[in-house]
């Protein structure tokens, strides 16, 4: 999840509000309070005051900022939100942002506004930046959800149009550049049309925003134009467009950023937004708009959920206390998200908000009592027990990966087009050293005893762990299966030393079994066997084939077994 | 040190000798008596007196230095066949009656000698004049004998077996001895003379008392290892055992033993097993409809990115889910079904539910047990491998262990939980001081994360933890709250086996295997 860099006294002076003396606050204050927004201090400068903060919840954009950490401590501190009047005080002419037909198809929603009034700071101008690019990346999953546009509202003439045009219909000079182009010229060579152009692949028409005079403003979610797209320190007056796929998640950015720019004392003006087409919200919208639903919860399943009894008052405080709106009749509580917040799925993140609003220091911890029995798997039992077994034997265990290469669990084992060498592999392949699950254990021993021929000799080693064996009858197209591979390394290692040690294992576990002959191409032909229990084959035991240990480039003969513990234990 | 652990540390052979002393602790004695008392061989006598004298138990009274001729392997050979100075002669000698001309050359092809060997026994000859050399590099003889030829038969066949004293011999024979002795630089020669040193020893003053204080301490055996025999016959009531150097350090051994991370691991497993829960498994290779989907992580969550997650190849979906979850999943995401939730209001593929992934949380585990009739109460663990789709190095490894679980019952709310975490702190990190912090996981509501203070390692974040969102557990047919607990125990692993690298949990170094030992 996000993390992002503020200033401390930026955060201060939002705390107080605009026109206040700033609050300051403390190291030890501010980590206490950043329970509040499930942040957590990464790093920090102290000379220049930067703070570096990791914000936990995808569900809550609006916390991505500085302007929310300080809102969500600053409602703590003052018991309530403040209401922001642009929701409620409605001009009688609105400035308006006139839809094309067509864009349905394309890039259906959009939401502006303008702010004026604050004059953008260095520091707030930062945050404007970081929020757009924040957003627009990790909400609006890399501007394909929602993108935002910043614009100098002074050259702007109204009404704005979110126009439909051919890709060399237009041209304007982006961000960036010099040079005046077409937007299908953008998508071709500007780092930003070659980064986000895929958005808008298959379209014969592009999106393009555009005032009343004209002139180009953006071609969202592309570039905005040079000319009036890039906001400066000293600016006090400010377009924010916000466009998209999904018309709640496209207001629900533009009110983030509309009680962003509040909070630092500017002015909101709504804008209408007219649709050629139908909206769940209908054909003229008011952004920026309060999406709150309210939610009527019984105070008891709050009080269930929690284990503790805090009565109406106590939960209505609380949750007015974190942002909400409620209100309280009897035993239940009517609650309303704030414009800026949209992640009221369930009763429970309600029930979270009252816990995090009142510190979950305020909650007792009480053990659960009720009685339950303990105990491990069989597989794990029976596992535990060949393992004590091999170390009694002498062996040391290790544990390797189980993500391995194709190259080492295949072809160095000389299983190349066996169906022994049948792998389960990964299809977006990092590295191709983790690239296909170990189908056994030998070459996560050989990998040890290749890198290890300075430690002392014998080596004995053994490791218990699952390995992934293809198998089309399965649904999964492969099983998990649970093997102990043990091995044998020195100059004088010889099979029946392992054969000894297999014969003890099973002699303990109280399994008859026999080694019948076996091709294998891991190992010495006429030194192999399959073990065989039950009429089963459930292992092979064998003296290494050279030329395995050639391609490992080990230098002592290796003697090895191994059993499949699921077939053994039956599971 | 005291006379008696003076004795004590004896070997033996010293014991031994310093017996023969015994009657007598002022005697004098040569070092041939010595042999002849003690019975010991040569080189044990000599290991024993060189180990007296240098405890100055014993001293040198007396030392004759006695040379010693014998032969060596070369003049045994001469002695078998003949040295080249006799050879030479002899042919020398044969060819003057047949008359027939030598050379050099003919002598070398026929007695298989070296040109060394040749030349120098010609030198010799001519020395003495019994040979002359003619032109056209022939010899003759010229009748006359050869002192060295002569004595050299004698000597060999006096010598052969049998070193003897250089005295014995008569001046021209030690001259033609000294000739042909070993020297430096002249190694194949057939004599060696060797001085043998007779040393006349008696005890030194702490000798005498240690001999007197043997002699009173009785004639038992001083032996170095209790035996078989020793313990059948009982005869090991009349020994004397060797006592050690216990202050040496031991030689080294490989043991068999656990891995120190499973170690840590089977900790982390009994305690778990010991608080009540019942241990849980799954595939290493999972549909993103249990890894991902019954969690109610919606698809287009970023955590469910192929920069995230690894996707399998082939079969690159499974053949189905089963149902009912697959429905009541889909309604869930879609606009919450029956869980009083609103969803997440997207259309649900069902298809990318069937897709192959390598399981990337331990959850996935859990999720699987919420489906198949989990007890009520009933408290579950896992300790699964995970695969993430990460950039290996210090702090990430791509395949990793998480342990996992789940609590369900009617009493299970946040305060619970808490305590759970509490139990926690205090089993499996020793902690008493724990602070919780709100966290954000996509499948639980309300949701905390774990932080510790270990009375070793300091504050710690020890796991992460929630109620299941009703959007997980009711699509999965539970009804009554469920925590779902994750801990995080890597790190405190790494700390508790003094490691720094991740990836040395699983490495291939045997050497370090060995010798790593946790403090847990």
């Amino acid at each position: 999840m996000p993390t992002i860099t503020i200033f401390k006294q930026d955060l201060e002076g939002l705390l107080a509000g605009p026109g206040e003396a700033p609050q300051p606050i403390t190291m030890e204050q501010l980590e206490e309070s950043l329970m509040l927004v499930k942040g957590e201090l990464k790093g920090q400068n102290p000379d220049t005051g930067e703070l570096r903060i990791e914000l936990q919840d995808s569900n809550r954009p609006d916390l991505w900022c500085c302007e929310g950490i300080a809102r969500q401590i600053r409602v703590k501190r003052q018991g309530a939100l403040a209401r922001y009047d642009f929701l409620t005080t409605t001009s009688k002419s609105p400035k308006r942002l006139n839809v094309a037909p067509g864009l349905e198809k394309v890039r259906p929603y959009v939401a502006a506004c303008t702010a004026t009034g604050y004059r953008v700071t260095q520091e707030g101008l930062a945050q404007l930046i970081q929020t757009q690019e924040k957003l627009a990346e990790m909400f609006g999953r890399k501007r394909r959800i929602v993108s935002i546009g910043l614009y100098r509202l002074a050259a702007i003439e109204f009404p704005v149009t979110y126009d439909l045009v051919k890709p060399d219909e237009v041209t304007f000079t982006p961000l960036g550049m010099d040079t005046v182009m077409t937007l299908g010229e953008m998508l071709l060579v500007h780092p930003k049309g070659l980064e986000f152009g895929g958005i808008l692949a298959g379209q014969d028409r592009l999106p393009f925003l555009r005032d009343a005079k004209h002139q180009a403003l953006s071609f969202p979610p592309i570039i905005n134009s040079r000319e009036v797209g890039e906001v400066r320190v000293g600016d006090d007056a400010v377009f924010v467009e916000v466009t998209g796929t999904d018309l709640s998640m496209v207001v629900l950015t533009l009110n983030i950023f509309a009680t962003n720019l509040a909070d630092r004392g500017a002015v909101i003006e709504p804008i209408e937004i007219r649709y050629p087409y139908k909206t769940a919200f209908g054909k003229a919208v008011m952004t920026p708009q309060d999406l709150g639903k309210s939610r009527k919860i019984p105070v008891s399943t709050i009080e269930r959920a929690l284990g503790q009894a805090l009565g109406t008052h106590e939960v209505a405080k609380a949750l007015t206390a974190y942002g909400y709106e409620v209100t309280t009749r009897g035993n239940e509580v009517k609650v309303t998200l704030p414009l800026y917040r949209q992640d009221l799925m369930h009763a429970m993140d309600v029930v979270e908000d009252v816990a995090i609003s009142r510190g979950y220091s305020d909650f007792l911890p009480v053990m659960p009592t009720q009685f339950t029995v303990g105990g491990l798997s069989r597989i794990e039992e029976v596992s535990d027990r060949l393992r004590a077994l091999m170390v009694g034997m002498g062996f040391q265990e290790i544990i390797s990966n189980i993500l391995g290469s194709p190259k080492d669990l295949r072809d160095a084992m000389r299983l190349e087009g066996t169906e022994r060498g049948e792998l389960v592999e990964v299809d977006n392949v990092m590295s191709q050293n983790f690239s296909a699950l170990r189908q056994w254990m030998l070459p996560s021993l050989l990998r040890v005893e290749a890198a290890s021929n300075r430690a002392f000799y014998p080596h004995r080693m053994f490791e218990a762990g699952e390995v992934a064996r293809p198998d089309p009858t399965k649904s999964l197209g492969s099983r998990t299966v649970m093997v102990l591979g043990g091995m044998i390394a020195h100059a004088d290692a010889h099979f029946s030393e392992i054969h000894s040690c297999l014969d003890t294992l099973f002699y303990y576990v109280n399994q008859a079994y026999s080694l019948e002959p076996v091709q294998h191409p891991s190992f010495l032909a006429g030194r192999v066997g399959a073990i065989v229990s039950d009429g089963k084959q459930i292992g092979v035991i064998g003296e290494l084939h050279p030329e395995v240990l050639e391609r490992w480039q080990i230098g002592v003969p290796a003697v090895a077994f191994e059993i499949d513990l699921t077939e053994l234990a039956g599971c | 040190m005291d006379i008696s652990s003076l004795i004590d540390s004896l070997h033996p052979l010293e014991v031994k000798v310093l017996s023969t002393f015994g009657a007598n602790p002022s005697a004098v004695l040569q070092t041939e008596q010595l042999a002849q008392s003690t019975g010991l061989e040569p080189s044990q006598l000599s290991m024993a007196v060189e180990w007296l004298l240098a405890k100055s138990l014993l001293t040198v009274d007396t030392e004759t230095v006695t040379p010693i001729v014998s032969l060596t392997t070369t003049g045994e050979l001469y002695f078998e066949k003949y040295s080249p100075i006799e050879r030479v002669l002899s042919a020398a000698r044969d060819a003057a009656k047949t008359g027939k001309r030598l050379t050099i050359q003919d002598i070398q092809s026929r007695e298989g000698l070296e040109p060394s060997e040749v030349s120098g026994a010609i030198g010799r000859l001519k020395k003495e004049g019994a040979l002359l050399i003619i032109q056209g590099g022939c010899i003759e003889s010229t009748g006359r004998s050869s002192q060295t030829a002569e004595s050299m038969r004698g000597l060999l066949q006096q010598l052969h077996g049998a070193p003897r004293e250089l005295q014995a011999f008569s001046e021209a024979q030690r001259q033609v001895i000294q000739d042909h002795a070993v020297k430096r630089g002249n190694a194949r020669e057939p004599f060696r003379i060797d001085d043998r040193v007779a040393r006349a020893l008696k005890l030194s003053i702490t000798g005498i008392e240690a001999a007197q204080q043997l002699s009173r301490q009785g004639t038992a055996e001083e032996v170095s290892q209790l035996t078989p025999e020793l313990l059948k016959d009982g005869s090991w009531r009349t020994k004397r055992f060797r006592k050690y150097t216990i202050s040496l350090r031991a030689p080294r051994i490989a043991p068999g033993k656990r891995h120190p991370y499973r170690e840590f691991l089977d900790t982390v497993k009994t305690k778990l097993v010991s608080m009540g829960f019942q241990e849980m498994r799954g595939s290493l290779v999972e549909t993103e409809f249990w890894n991902m989907d019954a969690l109610f992580m919606p698809q287009f969550h970023p955590a469910r990115d192929i920069h995230d997650v690894y996707f399998v190849k082939k079969p690159t979906h499974a053949s189905s889910i089963a149902e009912p979850f697959l429905s009541r999943v889909t309604q869930a995401h879609q606009d919450g079904g029956e869980t009083g939730s609103t969803g997440w209001s997207y259309p649900f593929d069902a298809e990318r539910a069937r897709r192959l992934v390598l399981r990337s949380q331990g959850t996935a585990v859990s999720a699987h047990m919420l489906a198949a009739q989990p007890a009520v109460p009933g408290k579950y663990f896992s300790i699964a491998r995970c695969f993430r789709y990460d950039q290996v190095d210090a702090t990430h490894a791509t395949d990793f262990f998480q342990v996992e679980g789940i609590v369900l019952g009617e009493d299970i709310n946040f305060r619970t939980l808490l305590g759970l975490l509490n139990l926690f702190a205090r089993e499996v990190a020793q902690a008493k001081e724990v602070k919780f912090l709100p966290a954000y996981f996509p499948f639980t509501e309300p949701s905390v994360e774990l932080h510790v203070r270990h009375p070793k390692l300091g504050w710690m974040e020890l796991g992460g933890a929630g109620l299941f969102r009703p959007e997980v557990t009711i699509p999965l047919g539970v009804t009554v709250p469920v925590i779902a607990w994750g801990l995080g125990l890597d790190r405190m692993a790494m700390v508790a086996l003094g490691i720094h690298d991740i990836r040395e949990l699983f490495t291939d170094n045997l050497d370090l295997i060995r010798s790593t030992r946790g403090a847990f």
